[in-house]
């Protein structure tokens, strides 16, 4: 049984991700109707925490991220981070969940961060395997992040549009776009990133992230702690010209600069995407 | 159970003095009781929200309280810094929004005062107790003569102790029972010094503005790690205000440390030390509830009023 295939008619808008270090900062956001939660930050026995609960009270649709599951890990994914995962997203009424196309754990070892799967049919198994599993205890459509690489394994046999794509057809499952990811790979590979966007099913997008990076040594480092570029934002013009997806989230993790600095961000966003303001 | 022919202690008997003892004591502590539930209530602000940070620091932990809310915001703001040897310095322009004490307390990090020595700087101190007198018009601060009236039950409390006191030694040298008259004593002792101490700095419609700050600020709780960059100056000093000293640690550890910030000065989990007292609140005080307990059980056996 293939779930959504197509991502839901509502449309969101501009949103960011919900940390609680900023939580006063989203609250204030009086146009805001869609965030994301760590979902490993909460616990589904206790009740949300006060600041989180005043979104939901507002409507604002919060989507939990997990980061923690493995879903590309060669051995099945643990049942008891599935059930955390299903029980936040019934905490939280999310429209969806999300996770990562990648690896955090094998062989016991925690790698601590996520870790890009080589491009194999091999390794697309293993992750549609564990999609499936996730799928079997979501009542609501899984959303998939593809992660930025500095490195590609030596034995690819897909490119990245054919390996995202093949597990997408394969699970039914939608797209979270990082767009930031999609440049900096394009550009520490020096490829084209948007050649990789018309090569993306891009009417399957459940969401799409934006971050913030910097270049070190050459290599531009998807960090999530610096201003976003405005090579990152022209990108988000391009794919919403080509199909603007339900909702452009900010992601900043760290290094939180003042307000005025965070709304202007998210302005920029607007203007890229040609959704309304939401500050 | 008086064997006639035995003199009573000061020719009272021993149940007839428990029990004027005990009647003067309850109408005493009833007294403090209901003047205290009446004199501190205060004025509930329209707004909580309208209070400055300050104020709401003053509030919660006092004058610490207020200069390290003060300290916190010039902090964010790039105004001023602190050095190994423990001297404020100032790192940028005062800001145009600094109220009376910012003014003060940048004014005394420009002469190289250590934060510790801010309390006995002459244009703090001024700026506080212009601070206080606000809150005192406000309705929030209890003021001096407030605070003074309060301490006339206890003390009375105190000069009846002195007569129980002098009653048990005599009754003792008479070699009357005095188990009940003894009990009697301790915990009127214990109501009367803690009536005496906790005397709040504010009144109770200002711990009830503190509560419903925290209830609607929940994101400036240390718990969240909040981003003070990103939230400003303003909102930083009212974090310190709410939830206390310890902030100071979250928003800038080096700076914290330096200029020797006490973690302890006020907290957000329970209104601490001398800034929260249980007023008039019926069976929370400890005062009421031995008024009620300890004094009964009448007069037999083992032990009664000397």
């Amino acid at each position: 049984m293939r779930r959504m295939t197509e991502a839901t008619g509502t449309t969101y808008g501009v949103g960011i991700g919900w940390r609680p270090e900023i939580a006063g900062f989203v609250a204030a956001l009086p146009g805001l109707r869609f965030a994301e939660v760590i979902a490993e930050s909460l616990a589904p026995g206790n009740p949300l925490p006060p600041a989180l609960a005043a979104l939901r009270e507002r409507q604002v649709a919060v989507v939990p991220h997990g980061t923690r599951l493995s879903l590309g890990g060669a051995e099945p994914v643990d049942p008891a981070r599935v059930r955390h995962l299903a029980q936040v997203t019934e905490l939280l009424g999310a429209p969806l969940a999300s996770e990562h196309i990648a690896f955090v754990r094998a062989g016991g070892m925690e790698a601590g961060h996520l870790l890009p799967l080589p491009r194999t049919r091999e390794a697309v198994d293993a992750m549609v395997a564990n999609v499936n599993r996730v799928q079997a205890e979501l009542a609501v459509p899984l959303a998939l992040e593809p992660i930025a690489a500095i490195f590609d394994w030596p034995d690819d046999e897909l490119d990245e549009a054919q390996f995202i794509t093949e597990i997408l057809d394969r699970t039914g499952a939608l797209l979270l776009l990082d767009v930031a990811n999609v440049y900096a790979n394009a550009r520490n590979r020096g490829t084209d990133p948007v050649a990789l966007l018309d090569r993306l099913p891009l009417e399957r997008i459940g969401y799409v992230h934006v971050a913030g990076g910097a270049t070190r040594d050459g290599i531009y480092h998807d960090t999530h702690t610096d201003p976003v570029p405005d090579a990152v934002l022209d990108l988000v013009t391009e794919l919403c010209a080509r199909h603007r997806p339900p909702a452009v989230l900010l992601e900043r993790d760290g290094h939180y600069p003042p307000a005025a600095a965070l709304r202007g961000e998210l302005d920029a966003i607007a203007e890229a995407s040609g959704f309304p303001l939401i500050t | 159970m008086d064997v006639p022919g035995q003199s009573h202690t000061w020719g009272i008997p021993g149940p007839t003095f428990l029990s004027i003892f005990l009647v003067i004591a309850a109408l005493l502590l009833a007294g403090t009781l209901v003047h205290r539930a009446v004199s501190f209530s205060g004025r509930r602000p329209e707004n909580p929200g309208r209070l400055h940070p300050l104020q709401v620091a003053w509030l919660n932990g006092g004058d610490h309280l207020a200069i390290y809310a003060a300290l916190g915001a010039l902090r964010v703001a790039g105004a001023l810094g602190s050095q190994a040897d423990h001297r404020l310095v100032q790192t940028g322009p005062l800001p145009a929004w600094a109220t009376r004490l910012d003014w003060a307390v940048y004014q005394a990090a420009g002469q190289g005062r250590r934060s510790r020595e801010l309390i006995g700087d002459p244009g703090v101190r001024s700026a506080l107790t212009e601070l206080r007198a606000e809150l005192e018009r406000a309705g929030l601060a209890l003021p001096p003569t407030a605070r003074t009236a309060a301490r006339v039950g206890p003390i009375l409390l105190l000069v009846l102790l002195g007569v129980g006191v002098l009653r048990l030694v005599a009754g003792i040298a008479n070699h009357k029972p005095v188990g009940f008259l003894l009990l009697t004593l301790a915990c009127l002792a214990a109501a009367s010094i803690v009536l005496l101490v906790r005397v709040p700095r504010g009144t109770r419609a200002a711990r009830t503005a503190l509560r419903t700050l925290r209830d609607q600020q929940p994101h400036l709780s240390p718990e969240y790690l909040p981003a003070y960059a990103t939230y400003g100056p303003a909102a930083t000093a009212l974090g310190i205000a709410l939830f206390g000293g310890a902030v100071l640690y979250a928003l800038d550890p080096v700076f914290a440390a330096e200029a020797e910030i006490r973690r302890t000065v006020a907290s957000g989990a329970h209104t601490s030390t001398a800034g929260s007292s249980s007023g008039g609140s019926g069976g929370g005080d400890p005062g009421d509830s031995c008024g009620g307990g300890c004094g009964g059980g009448g007069c037999g056996g083992g032990g009664c009023g000397g």
